[in-house]
């Protein structure tokens, strides 16, 4: 064949597998999961009340509360015989008190001014003596680091604490910062059949003057529109927000962990997430097809990558000690909020590392699939 | 009948996928006996270094407070403390004497008189601080709960007649391991098994569509075979979960059937004891209540949709289904115990504590049993009317 | 073109194809018969390169072998096999089914409509496969074929399970493409069609390719050669023997006995006639050997 004629070749290649795609009921079940999916999150958001301020502090009084019973202490005053950690402790209860007081009548510079104030004390009292006991009552250090690189960000931008959780980019922004604990699960049952359903058409297939590799390869794009469409349907079912509660505020800040506490703007966290998740569906497809064509399986290919998924969780430890294996991203929500770095083993597992850890691996398995797999030894399955 | 009955339980036991989820569950249990159960870490334990921490501080208090002229929470204390330690010193002797039966007879009396003190309490006295854990603030209602619900528990043992030993009231034996699990995730591992081992049981015969069209029985027969393999299958997963129930009774032993288990009413507002056989046996009877709705339900949605992906995601949409309405206090507002879904925790729901967080008092074995049975059966009707429709084809 | 030069495969220590040598042209329709299970569809595995020969090689216009996955590629664009049935997307229709062989082999589009009326498929093709008849499978593959339009065409029982008027119309486009100056291989078990559309015919046993004319050489002319008699009781049969020592008589395994009357003159014949009326034995024809009796005597021998 003429090499200027190569990429019609492989156009018709993929109009051919989106042919046989359109009418796959699988991708209409996987879209209806999706939207679903959107809209039980908005009435969780509506139910949990999410961003009630003052029900949100009041749950931190009483862990400070309780963390407080733990000591044993007389004089209770500043100068009494208490440990620096209960005087400490003693402070951060009366900030919350007067947070949520700032909360109730409405005056959010002096709401700002005690979470600043908080993150401060809880911040210092990590380096005390005896933190280990009351750790349990208190925010992890890197959630409260997060805590304040957000307040001094709506300090400095003079922006409002109190945000409808529910207007447009501020539930996207929530949305992303937990989609990511499942993405590579949907992703995985999506495609775990991606080569399997072919192996049912095998006569067809093998003969198609077009290497095998090419003919994956067109799977493999036509499965990534799947997965493009998937996303953008996330946006589009949350378009309803703008009409009932606003766009919101694109540039209200997220902290995120990236290698460094700091903060994206919720525009910019929707982005990263978003290459993320390309990223992480790429890499589920592929390892789907090598998978389908070791296993001839495709629930044991499921298998297989829920197991590889939760590897981590089983094995925290490994997390540490291999940083750069490409399973530890894939919950990439546990990734933007510092959640590894919390473990008993701290793993410094940070955003970049991620992608190109998942980069290269995609590189690689494109690579073994063309060079090891041919269509002719296909056999029905 | 019989013969196609062996030959889909044949197609069944040799399914590469469903060898694999018996394995993987395999895999599972004895990873919780080896690692997960050695850590289980009880909020109510016993700890000797606790007790004897509060006992003897309040016994401090007590001898060194000046009763003239006192602030109304001293005076408050010096009128509860003393009750109070008397059953704390009860159950630090009865430990020193190992005599577990007055153990748990302290400990129940302690107990209720603590969440008697606590939750009326107000604002200065506090559950077992591990309730009150950052972000949870529903600390106090969990704590009201686990007080009384180990209240009544502690009262059975001192009631009755058993082996008692410091794994039985922590709940750490075999048989009591296996109840804390179906009051967690357990019921959620069955459920999913249950659908990927039922999720192709129909459609695995587009394969080989010739062989099976011909077979001389009806499709609704057939599909009502498919579905009994599918439900033996699923209760035999039962099996691989047993191993780790094995190890875990090796080190900590199995414990007893007759041990009582607590059962709280939502109308009364306090707990009742059942033995551990019952507990269980009304356990399974509701999971394999559910594992029938779930199975027809997959052979309803193979035959309408004929897509295996699609029986997956509804599988798993209606065990994630509860999550969408789920609110603590909700049933006081809604009538949760109408949906099916409301039932899948179901060692929750026979232990009442589902009754307690959704503020209902009709999510009942019974109520759970109408309400999976009524689907079931109108599901099986559906199947029924849609598999005898003149233009009904099974491939 | 394809040249198959000592191509031996071998299964669990059976050669099932043994030192195969033959060269296929264009504009030639071969016909491949044997029993089931003699290797045919190994063949025309080796041709496409699904099984790898032991020995040998398949070799292309201008030398173009399977030495690489570049030139399966190239190759797979002048060959095509005829899919498989129970391969077809059952929830697509017959059209999509020809739009997908159509564009990946980027053939002329018009060839669709023209093979769906060729072959009268109009009043289903745009229905699901899923709901077609055995027949309608099977002329929905062979479709496919056609609308690929490679230049070598290889047909694994191509007449499967069609009715008599369209086993004609199919030969008929067979001989058409033909004309068009395409190489077709067709297995098929259907031997009198075969035989009326086949410029070669191969027998296969043991491995081995035997073609038909070198098996009985008048078989390729169009010349009087045979008297067939369908059973000929065997006291006749030993009768004649006797009375005409000099002809070569023989009964086939399928009942069939042949008279091989090559080079007789006319005097001959009619006192072989004669002879068979008299004995009333009515039923018989003057003419050549059959595909069929070959097949028998070749492979029913004992």
């Amino acid at each position: 064949m003429l090499p200027f004629l190569r990429g019609v070749c492989m156009r018709n290649v993929l109009k051919t597998v989106l042919m046989i795609e359109k009418s796959n009921k699988k991708n209409i079940a996987a879209c209806i999961i999706i939207a679903v999916f959107v809209f039980g999150l908005i009435s969780f958001i509506t139910t949990e009340e999410k961003g009630n301020l003052i029900k949100e502090r009041t749950g931190d009084y009483q862990s400070v509360s309780s963390a407080l019973y733990k000591f044993q202490i007389e004089d209770a005053s500043e100068n009494g015989d208490g440990s620096d950690l209960y005087k400490n402790l003693v402070r951060q209860q009366r900030v919350i008190s007067t947070q949520r007081m700032a909360a109730r009548v409405d005056r959010p510079a002096l709401y700002l001014e005690t979470s600043l104030e908080l993150a401060d004390l809880r911040d210092a009292a990590f380096k005390m003596d005896g933190f280990q006991d009351v750790a349990l009552y208190l925010p992890t250090k890197t959630e409260n680091q997060l805590q304040r690189v957000y307040y001094q960000e709506l300090v400095n931008e003079g922006k409002s604490v109190s945000q409808n959780p529910l207007s447009f980019y501020q539930f996207l922004g929530y949305l992303f910062g937990i989609i990511g604990a499942g993405w590579f699960i949907f992703v995985s049952i999506y495609s775990c059949g991606i080569l399997i359903e072919e192996f049912q058409h095998t006569s067809l297939i093998k003969g198609y003057p077009i290497s095998f590799g090419k003919y994956v390869l067109a799977k493999c794009s036509s499965a990534m529109l799947m997965v493009g469409i998937f996303i953008l349907l996330l946006f589009i079912c949350s378009l309803p927000l703008i009409y009932f509660n606003g766009l919101g505020d694109s540039s209200y800040p997220v902290a995120v962990y990236s290698g460094s506490i700091e903060v994206f703007t919720t525009i910019k966290f929707i982005g990263v997430s978003v290459l993320y998740m390309l990223l992480i569906a790429l890499f589920a497809i592929l390892l789907s097809i090598i998978l389908n064509m070791l296993l001839k399986n495709m629930y044991l290919t499921m298998f297989v990558q829920l197991l590889l998924y939760i590897s981590p969780y089983l094995f925290p430890g490994m997390m540490a000690f291999v940083p750069w294996n490409p399973i530890n991203y894939l919950n990439f929500s546990r990734i933007f909020n510092g959640e590894t770095l919390d473990l008993a083993t701290p793993a410094a597992l940070y955003m970049s590392q991620g992608l190109i850890t998942i980069g290269v691996c995609i590189v690689i398995m494109l690579f073994i699939i063309k060079a090891f797999f041919t269509a002719g030894k296909l056999k029905r399955v | 009948m019989q013969s196609y009955f062996k030959f889909e339980f044949l197609h069944f036991f040799f399914n590469k996928k469903n060898i694999a989820v018996y394995v993987i569950l395999l895999f599972f249990s004895c990873y919780y006996a080896m690692v997960v159960a050695p850590s289980y870490d009880p909020i109510e334990k016993v700890d000797k270094l606790e007790m004897e921490a509060r006992y003897l501080t309040r016994e401090d208090f007590l001898n060194s407070v000046n009763t003239e002229r006192m602030h109304p929470s001293t005076a408050y204390a010096v009128m509860t403390y003393p009750e109070w330690n008397e059953y704390e010193k009860g159950r630090l002797d009865a430990l020193e004497e190992h005599d577990f039966k007055k153990y748990a007879e302290a400990t129940s009396k302690w107990y209720t008189y603590s969440d008697g003190m606590i939750y009326k309490g107000g604002d200065f006295l506090f559950y077992h601080p591990r309730y009150y854990t950052y972000g949870n603030n529903y600390a106090r209602e969990d704590g009201h709960f686990a007080y009384l619900s180990a209240a009544s528990r502690y009262e059975g043992y001192a009631e009755g007649d058993y082996a008692l030993s410091i794994d039985v009231f922590e709940e750490r034996t075999a048989l009591q391991t296996w109840q804390r699990l179906l009051q967690s995730y357990l019921p959620f591992i069955l459920i999913v098994s249950c659908i990927l081992l039922s999720a192709d049981i129909v459609l695995k015969d587009r394969r080989n569509p010739t062989l099976l069209r011909g077979f001389p029985m009806s499709p609704w027969r057939r599909l009502l075979v498919k579905g009994g393999v599918a439900l033996f299958g699923s209760i035999l997963a039962f099996i691989p979960l047993a191993a780790g129930l094995l190890i875990i009774g090796a080190r900590n032993g199995f414990g007893s059937l007759d041990l009582p288990v607590p059962i709280y009413s939502h109308v009364d507002k306090s707990f009742s004891l059942i033995s551990l056989s019952e507990f269980m046996l009304q356990n399974m009877a509701l999971i394999i209540l559910w594992f029938v709705l779930i199975i027809s339900l997959l052979l309803l949605t193979s035959i309408l949709i004929r897509n295996e992906f699609a029986n997956l995601f509804i599988g798993f949409a209606v065990v994630i289904g509860e999550f969408t309405y789920y609110t603590r206090g909700i049933g006081f507002i809604r009538e949760v115990q109408w949906y099916p879904t409301s039932y899948i925790q179901v060692g929750q729901v026979i232990s009442g504590y589902r009754n307690y967080v959704y503020e209902s008092n009709a999510l009942t074995l019974g109520n759970g049993a109408t309400v999976l049975s009524a689907c079931v059966c109108i599901i099986l009707l559906t199947v029924f009317i849609i598999s005898n429709l003149p233009k009904f084809k099974q491939l | 073109m394809i040249e198959l030069k000592e191509i031996g495969v071998r299964f669990s220590g059976r050669d099932v194809l043994k030192d195969i040598s033959v060269v296929f042209k264009p504009g030639e329709i071969i016909g491949l018969v044997a029993p089931n299970g003699t290797g045919k569809s190994t063949l025309m595995n080796v041709m496409m390169n699904y099984v790898s020969p032991q020995t040998g090689q398949v070799i292309f216009n201008n030398g173009l072998g399977y030495t690489s996955k570049k030139n399966e590629v190239k190759i797979h664009q002048l060959i095509s096999m005829m899919p498989d049935q129970s391969d077809l997307y059952n929830y697509l229709s017959g059209r999509e089914h020809l739009k997908i062989y159509s564009s990946m082999w980027n053939s002329n589009k018009q060839l669709i409509d023209q093979t769906i009326a060729a072959l009268d498929m109009g009043s289903y093709i745009n229905k699901k496969t899923g709901t077609y008849s055995l027949g309608m499978r099977q002329r929905l593959c062979f479709a496919m074929q056609i609308v690929s339009d490679t230049q070598m065409m290889l047909m694994d029982e191509v007449m499967n399970g069609l009715d008599p008027t369209q086993v004609e119309i199919i030969s008929r486009i067979l001989e058409k493409k033909k004309s068009e100056g395409k190489t077709i291989i067709v297995a098929s078990h259907l031997l009198e069609n075969l035989e009326k559309y086949a410029d070669r015919i191969f027998f296969f046993k043991n491995g081995e390719l035997e073609l038909v004319s070198d098996l009985s050489p008048g078989f390729e002319q169009k010349e009087l050669t045979t008297i067939r008699i369908e059973e000929l009781p065997d006291a006749v049969s030993k009768l004649l023997c006797k009375e005409f020592p000099e002809l070569d008589i023989q009964t086939l395994p399928n009942q069939v006995t042949l008279i091989n009357v090559q080079g007789a003159t006319s005097q001959q014949l009619t006192r072989v006639v004669a002879y068979l009326q008299e004995h009333s034995v009515t039923e018989f024809n003057l003419g050549k050997v059959s595909l069929l009796d070959l097949y028998s005597m070749y492979y029913q021998k004992a």
